[in-house]
């Protein structure tokens, strides 16, 4: 124990000396946990769009207006023909061109349905996604709204017509508040990169730095080596953990629902697994180029792509699925997620915490016989 | 100046490349990880969402909704509670990410035409799906009711206006056909200005830096022989990343190479002069990698690359006009599926030269003064 803690000490020392290292550890989380919570968003609002009003009348006007208010579109530009709609869309001045056909105001005096026509930019294809879906909507809603008072006009009822609705409620951020989908993710994320990265380092280091020799020759076992090493990164690990709930807490209000001791076990068994992690990078590598570039790799791709932080695993082709099964970042994610948001309990949790102990128990038996053999 | 020891540099580089096992990856792996998750994670459009149902009717009418749902391709059942305490567990849980509740006595109202409701609930914990999840399930819902009541039941959608939605280039709105030719710029940024910056710094490091400047080599020949052989590469990079994007992706191109390529290589410039401006921050090739990750991630987040622009605050918004990647974004996806020329681009061509130009000067100048000390 002595000798674990001397090397822990040992460990402390480089990395507090080390400006740029700290500057890595505990500035760069803050700075990216404020990046990701305001730009981390595929909400569209705000979409450039173009008119084209063929019509010209009071009802054609008040349309364009509704499309306006709703704050998805901002109008930025009056067309009078067909022939200038390419030139909008190709220079990428406009993602929308709404088109009210000639009539519209005659139609709907009439009782008839008005024409519009909406032109959607297909080439981001998020945008052309929400786009179209509010456009289509808030036309019925218009048309809606406009047959409603024709109808109230004439003095009939109309609450005895039958169809079928959906009363649609967002659980957990009702608001939509995009730090909210982010931050409980981003823990994963930044955990997983600074711990990974850190040790991957840390037994490449000695060996180039000519300093293990020393260390061999001295009475620490392996083990205790090990253990010495990783303790302090586990501590920064917490550490950053800590920060990050804490900042997200207080600046970005986000909730926090579950069980303070659920999110700290298994934020230790996570931590246990992507040390171990970083340990068996650092095992196998040759060199600090390798360890850096296997551990980028090991540390940013699963954890950004495969995990669900930011794309939903259930449309990947299967192949890609399968492997997100492999990375404990997967069912960290949606512990994350649940505490902060949710509140699930440890029972709905099961299941993720008991991957999380299978992985942790793996990697660590793995680890320990990598580095006693190699080491 | 002399092209004989410029072509002997060149050579120099090469040889030091293919001999680098950790360069190695990072040139030709990396890309093609790249292109493939990207094209396969962030290009996937959002299907197959899981879906928890409870369907306290049983009836006909009841399977047909939930039938509604699970043709449609957007989503599938992942789990049947029988109750509202288990649906809430499977919501927790993430069993699933969107619910939608069947109530007793549906399958009447709707035989005897009488307005009827069902419940959707959505997991508002995940971004991606929660927006695009609503919207599916409303289309669905519309389209159901238009079958149960016939369109002329239903009031709300007789009159009113009859909105016809087109959308232009890309009509079946793959998200591959926008990720690929943004990755093509993307790999050149992320590539180009990380070996640009490792090969520097590696030269530092080992203190070979010195060594070439005792030989007759001058300033200007160091240069341009670091210069083009990373400009060489990255050509074939982007080669490689065109054609897998057109042949495996099947991402049609209506431009004109000239646009795009031309596009490329002035941003290139920005990419080659971040390089530099990297290397010299750092002083070892950990550092130097570091701080390229630090420098990537605000252009990946401010760019449009993956995450649109327009909702963005407006202190974060205006930042994004200083980011050379987001007009070269604007080209490249306009050139590849809408097929627009130079005459349209300009602006963004204008504001792209200005940037990279000044990016690579400045990296240049500070880069030949510190070679010059």
């Amino acid at each position: 124990m002595r000798r674990i803690l001397a090397i822990a000490r040992k460990e402390f020392l480089h990395i507090i000396r080390d400006k740029r290292l700290l500057g890595v550890i505990l500035v760069m989380p803050l700075i990216q946990l404020f990046l990701y919570a305001y730009a981390l968003s595929f909400d569209v609002k705000q979409l450039p769009t173009a008119t084209l009003d063929l019509d010209r009348t009071t009802a054609s006007r008040q349309y364009i207006d509704a499309l306006q208010q709703s704050n998805y579109f901002l109008v930025d530009g009056v067309l009078t023909s067909y022939a200038q709609v390419d030139k909008r869309f190709e220079s990428g001045a406009d993602k929308v061109v709404v088109v009210v056909g000639a009539g519209f105001g005659n139609d709907i005096a009439a009782g008839r349905a008005g024409n519009v026509q909406i032109l959607v930019d297909g080439s981001d294809a998020n945008a052309a996604q929400l786009g179209s879906s509010y456009a289509g909507a808030l036309s019925r809603v218009y048309g809606a709204k406009v047959v409603i008072s024709q109808i109230e006009q004439k003095g009939l009822n109309i609450s005895g017509a039958g169809g079928l609705t959906s009363s649609m409620r967002t659980w957990y951020n009702p608001e939509g508040i995009s730090a909210a989908y982010f931050v409980p993710g981003l823990i994963v994320v930044l955990v997983t990169m600074i711990t990974v990265l850190q040790t991957a380092n840390t037994l490449v280091k000695e060996k180039e730095q000519g300093t293990y020799e020393q260390l061999i020759v001295s009475p620490i076992s392996r083990i205790e080596l090990m253990v010495g090493k990783i303790a302090p990164w586990a501590l920064i690990g917490a550490l950053d953990i800590i920060i990050i709930a804490v900042v997200g807490i207080l600046a970005f209000g986000i909730p926090f629902r579950g069980s303070v001791g659920l999110f700290a076990l298994s934020s230790l068994l996570y931590v246990i697994c992507t040390l171990g992690l970083g340990l068996i990078v650092s095992a196998r590598a040759t060199s600090v180029d390798s360890a850096n570039q296997l551990g980028s790799l090991i540390a940013f791709l699963p954890t950004f792509m495969l995990s669900g932080f930011v794309f939903p695993i259930s449309s990947m082709p299967p192949v890609l699925q399968w492997l997100s099964y492999l990375f404990p970042a997967r069912y960290f994610m949606v512990i994350c997620r649940t505490v902060f948001l949710k509140g699930g309990s440890a029972a709905v949790l099961f299941p993720q915490i008991a991957a999380l102990v299978v992985f942790a128990v793996v990697i660590v038996v793995l680890a320990a016989s990598l580095y006693r053999e190699r080491a | 100046m002399s092209w004989r020891r410029i072509r002997t540099l060149i050579w120099k580089e090469f040889v030091q490349i293919s001999r680098d096992r950790a360069m190695l990856p990072i040139l030709f792996v990396m890309p093609i990880l790249q292109l493939v998750l990207f094209g396969y994670v962030v290009g996937s459009d959002v299907r197959n969402l899981n879906l928890a149902v409870l369907d306290q009717d049983n009836t006909v009418q009841s399977v047909r909704i939930v039938d509604g749902f699970t043709s449609s391709g957007y989503f599938t059942v992942s789990a049947r509670p029988s109750s509202d305490a288990q649906l809430k567990d499977a919501l927790d849980g993430g069993q699933a990410v969107v619910a939608i509740t069947i109530p007793k006595g549906l399958g009447d109202a709707v035989r005897s035409k009488r307005a009827a409701q069902i419940g959707v609930i959505i997991d508002g914990s995940d971004s991606r799906t929660s927006g695009v999840a609503a919207g599916y399930a409303a289309g669905i819902i519309a389209n159901l009711s238009n079958q149960f009541y016939g369109t002329g039941g239903a009031a709300m959608t007789a009159g009113g206006v009859n909105a016809q939605v087109r959308v232009l280039y890309n009509p079946t709105m793959r998200a591959v056909n926008t990720m690929v030719p943004a990755l093509l710029a993307f790999i050149l940024l992320m590539s180009t200005s990380n070996v640009m910056s490792q090969a520097i710094v590696k030269e530092r490091e080992k203190g070979t830096l010195e060594q070439l400047f005792v030989t007759p080599i001058g300033r200007a020949d160091y240069l341009l022989g670091k210069l083009l052989p990373y400009t060489l590469i990255a050509v074939a990079q982007l080669t490689l990343t065109f054609l897998v994007g057109v042949l495996w992706f099947q991402v049609p191109f209506r431009g004109s190479l000239l646009v795009t390529g031309g596009g490329l290589m002035l941003f290139m410039l920005a990419a080659l002069g971040i390089g530099m401006i990297v290397s010299l921050m750092s002083r070892t090739r950990q550092q130097a990698q570091q701080t390229s990750m630090f420098l990537q991630m605000p252009q990946m987040m401010l760019s449009g690359f993956m995450f649109p622009i327009d909702a963005l605050p407006k202190w974060l918004y205006l930042l994004t006009f200083l980011i050379p990647l987001r007009y070269i974004l604007v080209i490249v996806r306009a050139n590849f599926l809408k097929g627009s020329s130079f005459m349209e681009l300009w602006p963004q061509f204008a504001m792209m030269a200005a940037f990279s130009i000044a990016i690579f000067l400045f990296g240049l100048s500070r880069f030949s003064k510190r070679l010059a000390d």
